[in-house]
């Protein structure tokens, strides 16, 4: 028992990883970027390239593919997501969604013609290898660092948000738009930043992806999945909900695969989807 | 030469979606006064400050601020060049504290690097904000509230400061405290302030002068000490007609 939750627990953490990006541009742009699991994807492919023809470790690749993941970021916001901006609240969502769903299309097209739909996973020499913590319980060294990263990443984005002036305009942006225009905060420039920020941070999820699970053209949309799931769970806001969601489905997961078995995993969370939405609709 | 006066505005056309607000407003604002903009509701009024601050941009005319022309400048680039808004209901940034709505305040880089100083000068002014400042805005009183607005437009350092119905929910009490605090910044620190307030014998006692703005158009102005005066106004906004 004490096995499935420490798996679960690096689960979580990479699950909210995965999340972290979506459900952050969801509450402070209001943009529903169903793309971000092939964002993600595009990072798994640019630290596996990384690791193969430039024998670069995938953890260290991660400052490179948050770079590039940035710029991709940046530049789809310019280019499709920010002439939506001036539309209202709810038309804005289901427009981002449609941007979204063609640029999955796009990419992971793009994905299989240039890499092939082969799946390939980043292999370091310490892949596999396991610290024994007391007997029954071995944890991957690969997952201790998932968690650690997890962790980082949590601190580094509260630290963001609270102490710095980019963080408060984005917070203030959230809160309402014209006002903090009116303080003096380019908003434009604030959503490009924040949405190339979360780009980036789905860089990260894609690179522990390649490392824990493997990598492939349409790979986006299953973590895409995972990720919606954690969004809802977590509600909108408060990146450490985030994480708990995240932690919540990789828990919930791992323990239905012990009792009911591996068939059922991937309806645990679909279950727990659907009860939040009831419970939210009534 | 024309000497250029803070604020000028001439011949500015505003349209929202299809319908015309605004029709050919011209007017001036000189360094170190208040001037007031009356009139019923609808009128245009809040329309005009949201004109000068650059939230709406004019479908025809000219907007210069100190001989600059910014109708086209974006809202940020004219807060960096002076001029400060408190927009009608607050608008503050509720869940966050009262330092960080000031804090946001002096976003631009220049009021940044003297933040510590205004908020000292601003503390001086608002002592209670100083005693809440690690309070969440939107726990604060009314009153508060539109003090800690007042302070956040003015942690920009602006030359011009835009104010949008100052009594906007507020006891006569406190309106009178804190028209009389805005009246003594403007008389200690020389900065100009444009008013848009329902209560026109409060605008006619706070400014030096006023503009009378009906159905999007300018029909009349002058000292507001004179506008007092005026049957007109007294008939029009100050319930004191005969009829």
């Amino acid at each position: 028992m004490a096995q499935i939750i420490a798996y679960g627990i690096i689960t979580g953490a990479f699950y909210g990883l995965a999340a972290i990006g979506l459900s952050l541009v969801f509450g402070v742009m209001r943009h529903l970027n169903i793309a971000h699991g092939s964002l993600l994807m595009v990072g798994g492919f640019t630290a596996y390239w990384a690791f193969n023809l430039l024998h670069l470790d995938p953890f260290l690749s991660i400052p490179l593919v948050m770079a590039i993941l940035f710029l991709l970021g940046a530049a789809l916001y310019k280019g499709l997501f920010s002439h939506l901006d001036k539309l209202p609240e709810g038309q804005k969502i289901d427009n981002s969604m449609l941007v979204g769903f063609g640029l999955i299309w796009i990419m992971d097209n793009l994905a299989t013609m240039l890499w092939t739909s082969d799946v390939r996973a980043i292999t370091p020499s310490y892949t596999g290898k396991v610290w024994h913590v007391f007997p029954g319980v071995r944890l991957p060294l690969v997952g201790l660092a998932i968690v650690a990263l997890a962790v980082l990443v949590i601190f580094s984005l509260h630290f963001l948000l609270t102490r710095t002036y980019f963080g408060k305009a984005v917070r203030a942006t959230a809160q309402d738009r014209e006002a903090a225009n009116l303080m003096g905060i380019n908003v434009e420039r604030t959503y490009l930043m924040f949405f190339a920020l979360s780009a980036a941070l789905a860089g990260i999820a894609g690179v522990v992806s390649a490392v824990n699970y493997s990598v492939y053209p349409t790979v986006g949309f299953e973590w895409l999945l995972k990720a919606i799931i954690v969004l809802v769970l977590a509600g909108v806001g408060r990146i450490g909900r985030v994480f708990g969601a995240g932690l919540l489905l990789g828990l919930a997961e791992g323990i239905s695969v012990y009792f009911v078995g591996p068939a059922y995993r991937e309806v645990v969370g679909l279950v727990m989807f659907i009860l939040v939405l009831l419970r939210r609709s009534t | 030469m024309e000497r250029t006066s803070m604020l000028e505005l001439r011949q500015v056309d505003v349209h929202r979606r299809d319908v015309r607000i605004l029709w050919s407003v011209s007017l001036r604002v000189e360094d170190g006064k208040i001037v007031a903009l009356l009139g019923p509701n609808a009128a245009g009024k809040t329309t005009l400050l949201m004109t000068i601050s650059g939230l709406i941009k004019p479908s025809k005319g000219t907007v210069f601020f100190e001989g600059n022309q910014i109708d086209r400048q974006p809202v940020h680039r004219i807060v960096e060049l002076g001029v400060s808004m408190v927009p009608e209901g607050r608008r503050l940034f509720p869940e966050m504290s009262v330092f960080e709505n000031l804090e946001l305040g002096a976003f631009t880089p220049k009021a940044r690097a003297r933040k510590e100083q205004t908020a000292e000068e601003v503390f001086k002014v608002f002592p209670v904000l100083k005693e809440r400042s690690a309070q969440m805005a939107g726990t604060l009183s009314g009153g508060e509230q539109q003090m800690l607005a007042i302070a956040r437009a003015l942690m920009s350092r602006p030359k011009l400061l835009l104010i949008d119905e100052l009594s906007w929910g507020l006891s006569p009490k406190i309106i009178k405290d804190i028209s009389e605090t805005i009246v003594r910044i403007n008389k200690t620190t020389g900065l100009t302030i444009v008013m848009v307030e329902q209560n026109v014998a409060l605008s006619l006692e706070m400014a030096d002068y006023a503009y009378i703005l009906e159905n999007g158009r300018i029909v009349g102005m002058g000292e507001a000490a004179r506008l007092r005066e005026s049957e007109q106004v007294k008939n029009a906004y100050l319930g004191l007609g005969d009829a």
